[in-house]
């Protein structure tokens, strides 16, 4: 069994945030509901000032503490690693919410799904349709695009990311992208004081 | 060195090196990023003012029950199941998004305190009625159980009730994500804050019923509880100041950035200080209930603030080697 994970190169990362777009798409997210995000950061003074993007997501970690916190057993992990969440179980305390250190829960609200994201603010059909699979009041994160990968796709910010930002595979394959990156370019996870062991990571 | 300073908020404004104050403040400002697709200190903005009440009225409720159980004060344990029984999973159920499941909050108590919290809720609520009845009309005996029976009722429904004063504080030191909450004293604090409220509620609703001796007890030991949650406070504050920057952030913000202005006023000084004036210098139930409604406006300002400070910490401490940015990390 795969053990998936996903690595960002900050040097590849040009901050175009298709990423984001292609998620909201694949995903039919409302509006101000991200999966994904690619932060900026400014720093230096003028006329030496950088700027850096980093992409955020769900890091689907080994030891997640928004499943550990769920009361009502919503959360719960894949046998591949990917931490799910059962809509049908969620009742919205978003526990899961404030123990992710990473704040990459999101809490849906009715009144997201009432405006659309065009024109008038009424529904179009692309909404209408994709707003049917998601349960108000639950909480929703990033899945890797399971339904994606159970087909032996990547996931949609991967397949999109023209930078070669994102590297999505398996970390217990010593030969898969990611593990090559993590290991030749010394790949660092997000918090790690947190103890959550994430399966993303970083390289720069 | 300005990359440090990029971090923090620049220490030079208009030429001038800023004093540490203005430095302080223009940090919390600057490096606040709300939900925006910055990178920084975002706040917590999950648990709010629903939350916060149910908190403390199970708090208020559960300090009013067992304070009023030794006590042998009837009126005072039924209010106290009352206040835990009706408003506390009101305003929760009000908190959550889907109320109509939530009877699934009692799932996982191997795991999760919100399942113990509920669980240990419904123990105090039913043995403490239980406890009650027997108690104004000696059931146990009429149907021919051993008297400590009713006794037995009392005990459990008390220990429903520490569970309860603690879980709520147990539920925030269980979140690693905040500082200002992943830390022991809170428990301690929902203890403490719970049995002070239970104190001095009890004290101002069997003014009169209660001995001249037990009153003069209630009073003394509601000094105590008050200084002593006072301490808890300022404990609190200086641990998550001395963890990381984020606890440092939550602090900064509640003693000098947004909210100083209200937690300063409510909480150290009309929550705490004043009532232990007026307790210790003043006579009277008026007075006694002045004290306490002061206690209990600060104690709902603490709950609220500690929601309202916590901030998510930017998620580049550890990248700092990989990406060229300073580790934001205090060791």
């Amino acid at each position: 069994m795969a053990r998936w994970g996903m690595v960002f190169d900050l040097k590849a990362c040009i901050g175009c945030n298709a990423c984001v777009v292609a998620c909201k798409q694949e995903n039919s997210l409302p509006d101000s509901v991200f999966l994904t995000r690619t932060l900026s950061y400014e720093y230096g003074e003028y006329p030496n000032v950088k700027r850096v993007y980093i992409p955020t997501i769900c890091n689907q970690c080994e030891d997640p503490p928004c499943q550990k916190v769920c009361p009502s057993g919503a959360t719960y992990t894949r046998d591949d690693g990917i931490v799910m969440v059962d809509e049908n179980k969620c009742i919205g305390c978003s526990s899961c919410a404030v123990a992710c250190p990473y704040d990459m829960r999101t809490m849906l609200d009715q009144s997201m799904f009432t405006r659309g994201l065009f024109g008038t603010g009424a529904l179009t059909p692309f909404e209408e349709q994709g707003y049917g699979r998601y349960t108000p009041g639950t909480s929703i994160k990033c899945d890797f695009c399971s339904e994606r990968v159970d087909e032996g796709m990547m996931p949609a910010c991967v397949a999109t990311c023209p930078a070669n930002a994102r590297i999505f595979g398996d970390l217990d394959d010593p030969d898969s992208a990611p593990s090559v990156v993590i290991r030749e370019r010394n790949g660092k996870q997000p918090l790690p004081e947190k103890n959550t062991k994430p399966k993303v990571y970083y390289v720069g | 060195m300005l990359v440090e300073m990029a971090v923090y908020g620049s220490t030079v404004q208009g030429g001038q090196e800023m004093d540490q104050d203005r430095l302080e403040t223009a940090e919390t400002s600057a490096r606040l990023v709300g939900n925006s697709f910055k990178l920084g200190y975002r706040f917590q903005r999950y648990w709010d003012t629903s939350m916060a009440l149910a908190f403390f009225f199970a708090e208020v409720g559960t300090g009013v029950f067992l304070v009023s159980f030794y006590l042998d004060f009837v009126p005072g344990m039924i209010a106290g199941l009352v206040v835990t029984g009706t408003l506390k999973p009101y305003f929760h159920l009000a908190h959550m998004g889907v109320p109509k499941k939530s009877w699934r909050a009692i799932l996982r108590p191997d795991r999760s305190w919100i399942s113990r919290g509920a669980i240990a809720i419904g123990v105090l609520i039913g043995f403490g009625a239980l406890h009650i009845i027997d108690l104004s009309f000696g059931v146990a005996v009429r149907l021919g159980l051993p008297e400590f029976t009713g006794q037995l009722l009392g005990y459990l429904a008390v220990a429903g009730a520490l569970a309860v004063m603690c879980y709520q504080g147990m539920a925030m030191s269980a979140s690693e994500s905040f500082t200002l909450w992943a830390s022991v004293l809170l428990p301690i604090s929902s203890f403490f804050y719970a049995l002070t409220c239970g104190v001095m509620i009890t004290l101002v609703a069997a003014w009169g019923v209660l001995g001249a001796e037990q009153q003069v007890m209630l009073s003394n030991l509601a000094v105590a509880l008050l200084v002593l949650d006072a301490a808890i406070v300022l404990a609190i504050l200086l641990r998550a100041r001395a963890k990381s920057k984020g606890g440092q952030f939550s602090v900064n913000l509640l003693t000098r950035g947004e909210y100083a202005r209200s937690f300063i006023t409510l909480v150290p000084v009309i929550g705490l200080i004043v009532p232990v004036i007026i307790l210790a210098f003043g006579e009277g139930r008026w007075l006694a209930v002045l004290a306490t409604a002061m206690m209990l406006i600060g104690f709902f300002a603490f709950r609220l603030l500690m929601f309202k400070a916590a901030v998510f910490e930017p998620i580049t401490h550890d990248l700092a080697g990989s990406i060229g940015l300073p580790s934001t990390r205090t060791t």
